[in-house]
């Protein structure tokens, strides 16, 4: 395979072995990409920092904690509320974001003093809120500020508060993912083992690298709870803080997104003998595999084939409709880590696209190793792009859509490059079968959406008919394909609610009586 | 065209590196366990054995192993070879599995001492 030098990067030599062309004859121990490198001076990436990786991917998510970010305000405020990583508890930790507001003053004096009043205040701010993480940031950081000794002081003034330090400044790694790393390991070594669970299954898991955008774990919490499956945690998203200090008691870690999680899945695995299992919650038939090897772990397999069965009659002809319609259009998957090996397959697989390009911002070479696997030869393979290798690749690869953050889904529609992102969804959730189907709504949302057609004309010279202009997606999407497609009874659009997740909450699940122990477990 | 041994094994090192996470743990060490474990369980339930599964660590390696050998009936050749055929293949297939992802990968990380 070989490497791929960029036009615009010719000036940087370094960024040759960050780009590689998939081909057919070779393999993985040809050509990789290298990853989780410092970002080389003169190309403008579009990273986030350590602390930003650990805040505001992995902490926050966390539903009944007070997040508070210690140092200048800008560090948490210029990133709240980018991600959708919903809760059942009204979204506390979506709605409130926490800064103990340095300035210069504290730079030359300390702001252990600040920091102390900061936490007492919010705190009494929100009586109902007993928990808490810092999180150190760059200024705190240089400065020395001892957080813990601080966090300490105030647990014992206030005994029934905990709180969680999170040393990772912004500059404590190549980029975010230097950030889940910290957090993983602090969590773990500080956390863990603190609370006693009540088990209530035989079949008990946590639930790791999961972030509930837009209700994901919600939606696999709600396939494990019918499998009478007891979700101890989730690492983080809708997690509480308290059911993440007893993960020590779960029988198998189902892991989902290893790149930000999979520190914590192994030092479980090494310190407390619970295994670790790597699961994709994307697309029928890869979350299908998974659902059967939980299944198989716990001997409760038919319990799997029941919910595969029962969701795939329901959702399958709504995929269909959609796959018809999506044959062979041109998608760049560059999203920031897991999701482009969580999807490459998978979206050629079950919605016929074609994966021309994959790219991760702060993935590592492990990451890379999964997304070429999966993904078809002739796809180009970048590691943390600059702006201008990302509109080079979109110039010469003409994709129908990329899918990827919102600061690169911006530049791709500067050059009328339909987006859809990534991180935080459209319309998700996009995990579970239904999710699947909202996830294929959006890529032929954006794909057939007429605004871009109206967006290619250039009103100050080209003629603007007046009589001509009506479309809808579905004209543009059914003029090339098979009538018996088009007017096919079985297959038809998504049919379910605009809130997929509200009926989840507060739903009834089997009673499966509990055995005892189980003797492999 | 009868398909070699060689051949059968490609595919199912295809299948694997689309379709499986288990053989990409991070470090080399883990990547050996995996492919250790994971094909030796396959390979014995291919051959109707019966695998180790008394410890957790075991019954998560066969859980992996009994859904790859399930989702392998989609190769409707593989239920027809011998034990010894079988046997010979899946090592062919585990010592790809090594080069690829271990011995010959380029993954810089592989040997980091810490996870
Ligand atoms: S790099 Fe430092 S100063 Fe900038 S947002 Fe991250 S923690 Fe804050």
């Amino acid at each position: 395979m070989p490497y791929h030098e960029f036009e615009c990067s010719k000036c940087i030599p370094e960024r040759i072995k960050h780009a590689v062309d998939k081909t057919p004859a070779e393999n993985l121990s040809d050509a990789l990409p290298l990853g989780y490198l410092n970002t080389i001076p003169g190309t403008l990436s579009e990273r986030g920092c350590a602390y930003c990786g650990a805040k505001h991917v992995i902490g926050t998510p966390m539903k009944d904690v007070i997040h508070l970010s210690h140092g200048p305000i800008g560090c948490t405020y210029d990133t709240w509320q980018t991600k959708r990583y919903i809760s059942d508890n009204d979204n506390f930790q979506l709605k409130y974001t926490f800064a103990s507001d340095m300035k210069e003053k504290h730079i030359v004096f300390g702001a252990e003093k600040v920091l102390k009043d900061n936490i007492i205040e919010a705190f009494k701010a929100f009586p109902h809120i007993k928990r808490m993480s810092i999180y150190q940031t760059c200024a705190s950081a240089l400065i020395g500020d001892d957080i813990k000794a601080v966090a300490q002081e105030v647990m014992e003034e206030m005994p029934d508060v905990d709180i969680f330090i999170c040393n990772s400044p912004g500059f404590a790694g190549p980029s975010q993912s230097g950030g889940h790393h910290k957090i993983n390991i602090a969590w773990v070594n500080d956390k863990v083992g603190q609370v006693e669970p009540k088990i209530t299954s035989d079949y008990v898991i946590n639930y790791v690298g999961e972030y509930n955008i837009q209700g994901d774990q919600e939606v696999m919490q709600d396939y494990f709870k019918r499998m009478g499956i007891q979700v101890l945690s989730t690492f983080t998203g809708n997690g509480s803080y308290d059911d993440l200090r007893a993960m020590h008691r779960a029988h198998l870690n189902v892991l989902e997104c290893a790149r930000s999680a999979e520190y914590i899945c192994n030092e479980l695995r090494k310190r407390y003998g619970i295994p670790r299992m790597d699961i994709d919650g994307c697309g029928f038939g890869p979350l299908a595999s998974s659902l059967r090897k939980i299944g198989l772990f716990f001997g409760i397999e038919d319990r799997a084939e029941a919910i595969i069965e029962e969701e795939t009659k329901r959702w399958k002809p709504e995929l269909d409709w959609y796959a018809a319609r999506l044959q062979g259009k041109k998608v760049c998957l560059w999203p920031g880590g897991s999701k482009l090996w969580h999807w490459a397959h998978v979206i050629h697989e079950e919605m016929g696209l074609e994966v021309v390009s994959v790219y991760t911002k702060f993935g590592h070479q492990g990451d890379m190793e999964k997304g070429i696997s999966r993904c078809e030869a002739g796809a180009l393979a970048i590691d943390d792009p600059n702006e201008l290798e990302g509109l080079e690749a979109m110039y010469k690869l003409k994709p129908d859509l990329i899918i990827t953050g919102k600061r690169p889904g911006e530049v791709a529609k500067k050059i009328r490059v339909p987006y859809l992102n990534a991180h935080a969804y459209h319309n998700g959730p996009y995990k579970g079968f239904e999710g699947w189907v909202r996830f294929a709504r959006d890529i032929y949302n954006a794909v057939y959406s007429p605004i871009h057609k109206l967006a290619f004309v250039d009103i100050s010279k080209d003629a603007i008919s007046t009589d001509k202009n009506f479309v809808t997606r579905q004209m543009l999407s059914d003029k090339d394909i098979d009538p018996a497609v088009v007017n096919s009874k079985e297959l038809h659009e998504y049919t379910g609610e605009f809130d997929s997740i509200k009926k989840l909450r507060n739903k009834e699940y089997p009673k499966f009586p509990q055995k005892g122990k189980l003797t492999a477990v | 065209m009868d398909m070699t041994l060689d051949s059968k094994k490609d595919t199912l090192m295809d299948y694997i590196m689309k379709n499986c996470l288990w053989q990409f743990n991070s470090r080399a060490w883990d990547r050996e366990l995996q492919n250790e474990n994971i094909i030796k369980k396959a390979t014995q339930l291919l051959c109707h054995e019966s695998p180790e599964k008394s410890t957790p660590a075991d019954r998560c390696y066969w859980a992996e192993a009994k859904q790859l050998v399930d989702e392998w009936q989609c190769f409707p050749w593989l239920s027809k070879m011998t034990a010894t055929d079988t046997k010979c293949m899946m090592g062919k297939l585990k010592n790809d599995l090594d080069s690829q992802l271990i011995t010959n990968s380029l993954n810089e990380e592989l040997n980091d001492p810490n996870y």
